[in-house]
């Protein structure tokens, strides 16, 4: 569970401008791929055509042998459940304690509060932050803040983990350790997709790099 | 390329059983209410103006209600009263041609003595009734009209009535009653008119203020979004603001109407009992404020669908 098959994805906004064009890329089942390239290479665009957010103006994107597009509306929602997705802005709300933030995605699938409690723990003890659960965002520094935004996207067990710039704010020594983490649920079978400029960072990790440029793969080294 | 597959549905909807449900609309309910009163000002606001949008079409039904009971504690149907000249001997005549009309339900005789005893118990002069030569009151018979009779077999019936020998006045009792009807009738389709053009002023108040909440929480709609929330849950939120602030307005509504009956109870009980009839204002019980709030409630709730549809269907993510 978890592949992901791109077949000649295109994308053109109203305006005009090609943000995707002709990409045609696999990614297996508990892989973990890099997407690097300049500010509006596609990474984003990318990413939002992977999470239906939008749709392409061209071509298919098979998950797990399913033409996402296609799904109808109201069966998004059960699609986004099985994936997980982390910012640069973590984007946590301030008025919710860390605890409730990354219960979020448990709290849509109906899970009973006593389940949730536990995952929402386990989730926070593996990227380090028990102790914190009833902290709000704005008392936790940038690192955390991102740490509990790999919780919240981890919390429901997603076979797909999308990041978009994670480490963006971070100093290299922190962004080393997000990525550590991404690599942690790499290990246990999470297909994993980061977009980042990091070129070097990207580097130490030893994944495949896929590198955008104007819309098109100019790169994609293993 | 391949040829475009035919989507499964590998992800499909998963029906939430009945308890977690329950769960989440409790929890739903609760945060709203606290997001409310920990905005108690404009919440407020918003309670006062929908409170008056509801209580002066409501306020207009209880007047409407009040004044089809005063139609019917008056007896329920118009009638004439046929008063004879002094002597006359066919009154019992009458009395029987009127009973064998089909518009005519009743028909009571009051005789010149029964005139003058009725007078004296009422009057208490007596005394000085007893120094006339002759008794001065005439014979009368009051005839109701039976229930299907319409006011046009009332008008025919005087106009032959009047033309009878020795009936010297024929008062028709249908004035009052029907100035009574048709302030009913006007009552009712103003607060009808007035019942829309409020509702729909309701419906924007609870329309704009959801839309702010909506606002203030785009944050958490976009997370829940990305995170894979139904619409139905994103909606879930407001539903219960626009439900809260119908249901704040119908109580504000409510307590509005039962200080305006406080206010005009002395003055309309005065203007009641010159037409000899008493005070009571009907409509005014639980079952009427369970309407208000249900109704209140209905508004806050389709105000807020309009706002959640226009906003939340267009939210973008990032």
């Amino acid at each position: 569970m978890g592949r992901i098959e791109f077949h000649q994805v295109s994308k053109r906004f109203l305006s005009g401008l090609d943000a995707l064009q002709d990409i045609s890329a696999s990614f297996d089942a508990g892989s973990m791929t890099f997407l690097t390239g300049h500010s509006g290479a596609g990474k984003t665009t990318f990413l939002k055509l992977l999470l239906c957010l939008d749709r392409p103006t061209g071509g298919q994107i098979l998950v797990n042998d399913v033409n996402v597009t296609q799904i109808r509306e109201s069966r998004l929602p059960f699609y986004r459940q099985q994936m997980g997705v982390v910012f640069q802005d973590h984007h946590l709300l301030s008025h919710r304690t860390i605890f409730e933030n990354v219960s979020l995605p448990l709290r849509v699938t109906g899970l009973r509060p006593r389940d949730i409690g536990r995952r929402v723990r386990a989730a926070l003890s593996a990227v380090g932050l028990l102790k914190r659960e009833r902290f709000y965002p704005n008392q936790l520094s940038t690192g955390e803040q991102q740490r509990v935004g790999i919780a919240r996207a981890v919390v429901a067990r997603p076979r797909i983990l999308l990041a978009d710039e994670p480490t963006g704010n971070l100093d290299p020594e922190l962004s080393a350790d997000i990525m550590n983490l991404f690599l942690q649920f790499n290990q246990v079978g999470t297909t994993v997709i980061i977009a980042s400029h990091d070129r070097a960072l990207i580097d130490q990790m030893g994944k495949r790099i896929m590198e955008l440029s104007h819309g098109q793969i100019i790169k994609d080294v293993s | 390329m391949k040829e475009p597959r035919k989507a499964r549905d590998p992800w499909p909807r998963k029906r939430q059983g009945p308890l977690a449900w329950i769960r989440d609309h409790i929890r739903v309910a609760t945060e709203a209410s606290h997001f409310l009163s920990a905005r108690l000002a404009a919440s407020l606001v918003v309670w006062l103006l929908v409170g008056i949008a509801l209580a002066l079409p409501a306020g207009l039904f209880l007047l409407q209600v009040s004044l089809s009971g005063l139609t019917q504690v008056w007896d329920g149907r118009p009638g004439v009263s046929l008063y004879f000249d002094l002597g006359a001997e066919n009154i019992t005549t009458v009395a029987d041609e009127l009973r064998g009309l089909s518009e005519v339900d009743s028909v009571t005789v009051v005789t010149q003595e029964q005139a003058l005893e009725e007078f004296q118990r009422h009057s208490g002069v007596s005394d000085a009734l007893a120094l006339l030569e002759a008794n001065p009151l005439p014979a009368s018979i009051r005839a109701t009209m039976s229930p299907g009779a319409s006011l046009e077999d009332l008008e025919a019936l005087a106009l032959r009535m009047r033309a009878g020998a020795g009936v010297s006045e024929v008062v028709v009792e249908k004035t009052w009653l029907q100035r009574v009807n048709d302030i009913s009738v006007v009552v009712r389709r103003l607060g009808l008119i007035l019942g829309a053009l409020f509702g729909i002023g309701a419906v924007l108040v609870t329309t704009t203020s959801v839309r702010l909440a909506i606002e203030s929480r785009l944050e958490e709609l976009r997370v829940l979004k990305l995170v894979g929330a139904t619409a139905g849950q994103m909606r879930r939120p407001f539903i219960y603001f626009g439900a809260l602030y119908g249901i704040g307005g119908g109580i504000v509504a409510a307590m509005l109407l039962s200080l305006a009956l406080i206010a005009i109870e002395t003055p309309l009980a005065d203007l009641l009992g010159s037409y000899d009839r008493d005070l009571e204002l009907a409509g005014f019980d639980p079952i009427f404020i369970l309407w208000l709030l249900g109704i209140g409630g209905g508004l806050g709730v389709t105000g807020a669908l309009i706002a959640v549809r226009q906003r939340v269907s267009t939210l973008e993510i990032f």
